[in-house]
């Protein structure tokens, strides 16, 4: 299973970089929530860094570009439902509460 | 047998033309039935939140931000270290790989350590289930989300355990980065929970 063998772990320096993007992801998002809190388009910012977020431990920690189909498939679908339904309840709110009532 | 042994080797040949599978199959299975049940908790949020707009709005500034935060750095941190262990396996260097597994599993293990104190600041604070909808949703998310982690945190402790009898060598690391897709499956789950209930108030 294991084909990607390397002699030097050449990835550090990517995962440091993600993982710098992760830790800065996670403040400008606060960021945005502290100053932006009530308008309309930090939903679509908070959507935006909820993929951004996913797809930099997809790629860089899952090593999703040279997994199997099917793996990449579930993984980046996952990580894209989230942020669309996020928009989707930010601007059809009140269409989604009336399918969704008993 | 011939025709078994046959369709076998085919297979293994589509799966490396389709890419390789990370780890192994059994925990693929794992994560995909993780990303499922999750997508489930998820609609539950959704259609409360459609529901209950001013709830989640208000909610989320009763919570503790610090405790998020501090939960969102240990997790990132923690896959972070796990990633280089599988790295550095697959270079061959075992005792640095030990050594990455080792500082990913402290900082996982701050994980259940920042939680218990946050449910400790939200029950003086007055914060439980049935304070309102929004509490009930994220109590029911972020249990459920530490239950995987726990489970997460003793795959660390047995991979690290067979990491130590020599276990893992660099043309054999299935089970190492077995753990380490599980564990970054729960951070991508966390990191969608962080800004449900933390940010976006």
């Amino acid at each position: 299973m294991n084909t990607a063998k390397t002699k030097n772990p050449a990835g550090l320096a990517s995962f440091t970089q993600a993982w710098l993007g992760l830790v800065a992801l996670t403040f400008i998002s606060l960021y945005l929530s502290n100053w932006f809190h009530g308008t309309a388009w930090l939903q679509i910012l908070v959507a935006a860094i909820i993929w951004l977020k996913g797809i930099l431990v997809a790629k860089e920690f899952i090593e999703i570009k040279a997994a199997h189909t099917f793996i990449r498939r579930v993984v980046l679908g996952f990580v894209a439902v989230t942020p669309l339904v996020l928009l989707i309840i930010a601007y059809f709110g009140n269409q989604v509460a009336r399918w969704a009532t008993l | 047998m011939t025709a078994v042994a046959a369709t076998g080797l085919e297979r293994l040949e589509t799966e490396s033309s389709n890419g390789r599978i990370p780890g192994n199959k059994g925990i693929w299975v794992g994560i995909t039935c993780e990303f499922v049940e999750f997508l489930v908790l998820f609609a539950v949020y959704f259609i409360a939140r459609a529901h209950f707009p001013e709830a989640f709005e208000q909610g989320g500034e009763k919570l503790s931000r610090l405790a998020g935060t501090a939960i969102t750095l240990l997790m990132v941190t923690s896959s972070f270290f796990i990633a280089c262990s599988v790295a550095t396996m697959r270079a061959g260097q075992r005792r640095a790989s030990i050594a990455w597994l080792v500082a990913g599993l402290v900082m996982a293990l701050g994980y259940p350590l920042a939680k218990f104190l946050e449910f400790q600041w939200n029950m003086a604070n007055g914060i439980t289930g049935e304070s309102g909808i929004f509490f009930t949703v994220y109590y029911y998310l972020t249990l459920n989300h530490l239950v995987h982690a726990t489970w997460g945190i003793l795959g660390i402790l047995w991979v690290l355990a067979r990491h130590l009898v020599g276990g893992y060598t660099s043309d054999d690391y299935s089970g190492l980065e077995a753990l380490a897709s599980y564990w970054h499956a729960t951070d991508i789950i966390w990191l969608v929970l962080f800004s449900f209930f933390y940010v976006l108030v």
